[in-house]
């Protein structure tokens, strides 16, 4: 598995493309067992009647919640093992659908070095089939430095940063 | 809307008291909700090299954010909803972690607008958690699908020692 990998700060080019992460197609099956798994039940997951015609939706919608699991991973895996996924945000712009497959993707638009690693910042988003983006967002990854320390763990954000992505 | 946005403006900044998640990280839970990500990683399942520096066993990331479940015992809301076809089937320990509810939106859908996540530690099997959360911030914007109402909840979750395990910030669009 990927979060087996090394990646080290010096590493990482600017440009560099994340390995995509797929998921699905996610049918209602996939949907009930995240909704049991969270014990949420929001109906516009899995009640079609309920979505279409009380909250006038154009049919079930994958949960926002495990699309923000997916973008989780995405930076997780990424991170490796010595790495740490610092921070994520997205806007859920877009639906996606029941029956969609998703395709989390990544790409490095910025690198910052600080005394005991490096962070970097990441442009993600997720597709879907017709190649539509739903969920823009942005990531950001603490790296270590090939001869440096390890990360803090529990982690320690550099001083210059405070609060959220 | 307006005049329903200044109903709103008293809500902003209100917080919870520290709130406890009636259990555990439950291996169990664990399984069910790695499983439900599609994302098995061993380090949320038995100690390993990998997670020994975590201190053995862990729960996915986001997971101490879905603890706040409905205790033992209390006030079933889905029984007590079952003749209300307006009930949305969200239980309030999901969707506000404890903050008053948003009287003035009764009756407006609820969409997940995005989310904000700040990421320090990963919750061990055994932990207990705990959350605090605020309305961070209320808004009103005219939406090309018209005026909407745009909700960010704060909500810091921390394990037994004290120490923060992740920070989110979330969007809860609201709408007729």
């Amino acid at each position: 598995m990927t979060e087996k990998t090394e990646r080290f700060f010096e590493d990482v080019q600017i440009g560099e493309e994340l390995p995509v992460l797929e998921k699905g197609p996610l049918g209602t099956a996939h949907l009930m067992r995240w909704s049991a798994a969270m014990e949420n039940w929001h109906k516009i997951h899995y009640d079609e009647k309920f979505a279409i015609e009380h909250d006038k939706l154009p049919g079930l919608l994958i949960n926002g919640s495990l699309k923000q699991q997916f973008v989780m991973e995405l930076l997780a895996r990424w991170a490796g093992q010595k790495g740490w996924p610092w921070k994520a945000s997205f806007q859920f712009r877009a639906m996606n659908l029941v029956g969609e497959k998703l395709r989390i993707w990544g790409r490095v638009v910025n690198k910052t070095e600080y005394p005991d690693y490096g962070v970097v910042e990441i442009e993600l988003g997720i597709l879907n089939d017709q190649d539509k983006e739903s969920t823009p967002g942005k990531g950001m990854v603490a790296l270590p430095y090939r001869n440096g320390k390890p990360l803090p763990y529990p982690f320690v954000p550099p001083v210059e940063s405070v609060s959220a992505a | 809307m307006k005049e329903i946005m200044e109903q709103l403006k008293p809500f902003i900044g209100l917080s919870t008291s520290q709130e406890v998640a009636c259990d555990v990280v439950e291996r169990g839970a664990v399984r069910r909700y790695a499983q439900a990500i599609m994302y098995e990683d061993e380090i949320f399942n038995v100690p390993c090299d990998r997670n020994a520096k975590f201190g053995g066993p862990v729960a996915p990331p986001l997971f101490a954010t879905h603890m706040f479940r409905r205790p033992f015992g209390t006030s079933d809301p889905i029984q007590a909803n079952a003749n209300n076809p307006d009930f949305d089937g969200i239980v309030a320990a999901t969707s506000s972690s404890g903050l008053p509810e948003l009287t003035p939106l009764k009756g407006f859908a609820l969409l997940n607008g995005g989310s904000e996540i700040e990421f320090f530690k990963y919750p061990n099997h055994g932990d207990t958690v705990s959350v605090v959360s605020k309305y961070h911030d209320i808004t009103l914007r005219e939406t090309s699908k018209g005026p909407m109402f745009f909700v960010v909840v704060e909500s810091s979750y921390s394990n037994q020692k004290g120490e923060l395990l992740i920070r989110t910030r979330r969007t809860q669009i609201r709408r007729r």
